[in-house]
């Protein structure tokens, strides 16, 4: 960085040489935009500004602040190997902090997890089960993931609690008469599953792939079905009305002693990648104590028809 | 027109960040030069310094037939009002290598709508031995054959002062071949290899057929069969393979061959016995040996692996397997023509696997061509798994708690490997 700004620092100097050459130099790198737009009062301007031009450049000529432009996570095709993760420390494209309380931490390194659990393989539509071949940790979530192979294919899911290498588990999109009888694991569309079962990587929009109940030892519950909707109590106790399409898990994620670790030092957040807020002291406001909030009202994600179209 | 900018930027220092993004930015800089450049700090761009305004998409362009652009292409610069000239894609006019882009694979002559299963030297089958008697349509026996064992312990195949000169080749390969401390697999493990088959080698005086072989490295195989609807093909580099004059014997019997046909084939449900395999749309589905017509050596005999990664002896045994059976194909075809038969004389691959201190030993013996159903007669493998040649070879004793566990040295010599190492090499001559 240092070197860096001591050579742009000496190609300015260079390009302010002597008197005379200043004028030609400052047309070559003014915008041409300018040029044009105060060719009127260039006749007037160009004296006065070739005495006042020295040391700096109005555009940036090296390729800088490059490093996060292409994003690691682009990637066409699935594969099961882990990929190499760029730390952003919070930084966002521009290179400025979006994020506070980012850096550092031991290298990661990203598994494609595979959310939508109901990808059928190409040219079968029909429930499929899969083999777990393997249950291990994973740096980027808490909860644990599950390599599960079936037919042709290998993918990462998210692990249930008492998922094990060598069971079968059962994805299926069907929603029949009868509620099936779901064992852990098994992935069946809400409207399949009977009342009050434990669920988790729910989707909120059918076929989407899984965005909530995600977190290690979280299940939400399947409170009741209302016409072709279904509503689920999230690990929040919010409320969320989806549609009966929707893809979910049977029982609780894994890793359920993920609340009870003992970080033990301020150390151990850093090897986790995350840093000390800032420790300037700030007055305890209204944000400080206890709260007794009502909950928000059940979120629908079904688009009903209006009420003018139902009578 | 100008003199608005002067007065804020002189008055607000931060209004520069405005400044620079409003529409007049090309005449704020040219007078903030002259005001206000001795504040400026000189590793740094305006750029840098402004607000990070979010993407913007990309404008909608919009296409009028009959109405022709006028673009600044011909005064070579940026004018206002005028379209930016769209040029069709630069073409180099010469071959250049470093910049070769392949044509599309539907393009390419060698596609195919209906995708071929690979196996090559990087694919590691998830459930190993298992999917490749599948594949091969095989059936597995544990041990070595009886002839071989026979060969193995007869007294009189033994070379002189066998366990010392064995011993010696051990300690040369782990201790002596090199100037550093420790040498590594890479280097161990082929040196190893050699000499023990450079002492094989050396009974070519009781036994003269030794003289008809010739080891061979770096050959390219190819073949390929249906099994099922799906195409399956094994190709590429493998190991060192050992060519004869001569065929090797069949091991089992015609009787034992026909019984094969009651043996039901392992298959493991969810997972497709493809997996893993390479899928590929542009291939070409030949049978080859790696060998011209006319080859004096024409039967494979022993084909010889060297495993330079710690663990995964099963990838290594389907490997194995595998190659095993595609020599034995392709020789096959190469005798009796690509129309799928029992086969009158069955062709027998050998092939041993090492790792410097494991070896593993397979018997290959293809009984039919005919892989396209389960059923009828199956081919058959005999392997021997993990023969340890010896226990430890340290360069340092290995200690715990001031203890002694593993002295310095050649540790554990098993007599019995090379043995058998020994009877592959002699099987087919002796």
């Amino acid at each position: 960085m240092a070197l860096s700004a001591l050579s742009r620092a000496l190609r300015s100097v260079s390009l302010t040489g002597g008197g005379r050459k200043q004028v030609p130099s400052q047309g070559l790198f003014c915008s041409v935009g300018v040029a044009e737009r105060s060719r009127a009062s260039q006749v007037s301007l160009l004296p006065s500004v070739s005495i006042a031009v020295s040391q700096w450049r109005g555009f940036l000529t090296t390729a800088s602040l490059e490093q996060n432009r292409k994003f690691w996570k682009i990637r066409e095709k699935y594969t099961i190997r882990p990929i190499g993760v760029k730390k952003t420390g919070g930084r966002d494209w521009t290179g400025r902090i979006r994020t506070h309380g980012i850096g550092g931490g031991h290298k990661q390194r990203y598994r494609m997890v595979d959310f939508q659990r109901l990808r059928y393989e190409s040219g079968k539509e029909e429930p499929f089960e899969e083999r777990i071949m393997e249950v291990r940790y994973d740096p980027c979530r808490s909860a644990d993931i599950a390599l599960v192979a079936g037919g042709n294919r290998k993918r990462w899911i998210i692990a249930t609690e008492n998922m094990e290498a060598g069971d079968l588990i059962k994805t299926s999109g069907v929603i029949g008469r009868m509620a099936v009888a779901a064992k852990e694991g098994d992935a069946h569309p809400l409207g399949a599953l009977p009342v009050g079962t434990l669920i988790n990587n729910l989707e909120l929009l059918p076929g989407k792939g899984a965005s909530a109940i995600r977190a290690a030892g979280t299940s939400g519950v399947l409170l009741r079905k209302v016409s072709g909707t279904a509503i689920v109590q999230l690990p929040s106790k919010h409320q969320v009305q989806v549609s009966e399409t929707c893809v979910a898990t049977v029982g609780r994620v894994s890793n359920i002693d993920h609340n009870k670790r003992i970080i033990g030092k301020a150390g151990r957040n850093r090897w986790l990648g995350i840093r000390p807020s800032s420790g300037l002291w700030q007055r305890k406001g209204g944000w400080a104590g206890r709260k007794i909030k009502p909950l928000p009202p059940m979120k629908i994600y079904v688009n009903q028809p209006s009420a003018s179209a139902r009578t | 027109m100008l003199k608005t900018p002067v007065y804020r930027c002189s008055a607000v220092a931060t209004g520069l960040k405005q400044l620079c993004f409003s529409s007049e930015c090309g005449s704020c800089f040219l007078v903030l030069r002259s005001s206000r450049h001795g504040n400026r700090l000189l590793s740094m761009s305006s750029s840098v310094c402004g607000k990070a305004l979010p993407r913007r998409n990309p404008r909608e362009v919009v296409e009028i037939n009959g109405l022709e652009k006028i673009t600044y292409a011909e005064r070579k610069h940026f004018v206002p009002g005028l379209t930016k000239p769209i040029f069709p894609p630069w073409e180099r006019d010469h071959q250049n290598p470093f910049y070769y882009k392949s044509p599309k694979p539907e393009e390419m002559p060698l596609y195919k709508d209906k995708p071929c299963f690979v196996f090559h030297q990087r694919t590691n089958l998830m459930e190993g031995v298992k999917q490749t008697l599948w594949l091969t349509k095989s059936k597995l026996i544990k041990g070595i054959p009886a002839q071989i064992m026979a060969l193995a312990d007869n007294p009189a195949n033994e070379i002189e002062n066998q366990d010392d000169r064995v011993q010696n080749a051990i300690k040369h390969a782990r201790f002596w071949d090199t100037t550093e401390n420790v040498p590594p697999r890479e280097r161990f493990c082929p040196t190893l290899l050699n000499s023990l088959l450079h002492l094989c080698g050396l009974q070519q005086f009781k036994h003269p057929a030794l003289g008809k072989r010739l080891l061979c490295q770096k050959y390219s195989l190819a073949a390929s069969w249906h099994r099922g609807e799906d195409l399956i093909q094994v190709r590429g580099k493998n190991g060192m393979l050992l060519n004869s004059m001569s065929p090797l014997p069949a091991m089992a019997e015609r009787e034992e061959v026909l019984g094969t046909a009651d043996s039901v084939l392992e298959t493991f449900y969810p997972i497709s016995p493809t997996i893993d395999l390479q899928n590929l749309n542009v291939f070409d589905a030949k049978t080859d040996t790696g060998f011209v017509e006319g080859y004096p050596y024409p039967h494979a005999h022993t084909l010889f692996f060297t495993h330079l990664k710690d663990g995964h002896h099963e990838q290594l045994r389907a490997k194995m397997v595998m190659y095993a059976f595609g020599n034995a194909l392709a020789r096959a075809r190469a005798l009796y023509g690509p129309e799928p038969q029992v086969l009158e004389k069955p062709v027998v691959v050998q092939s041993v696997a090492t790792n410097g201190r494991l070896f593993q030993f397979l018997v290959f013996q293809l009984n039919t061509t005919d892989l396209t159903t389960d059923t009828g007669v199956k081919n058959l493998a005999w392997m021997d798994e993990d023969q340890a040649l010896y226990d430890f070879a340290k360069v340092r004793p290995l200690i715990k708690k001031k203890v002694v566990q593993v002295p310095a040295g050649l540790a554990g010599y098993h007599p019995d490997t090379f043995k058998k190492l020994l009877a592959f090499y002699l099987h087919g001559a002796a």
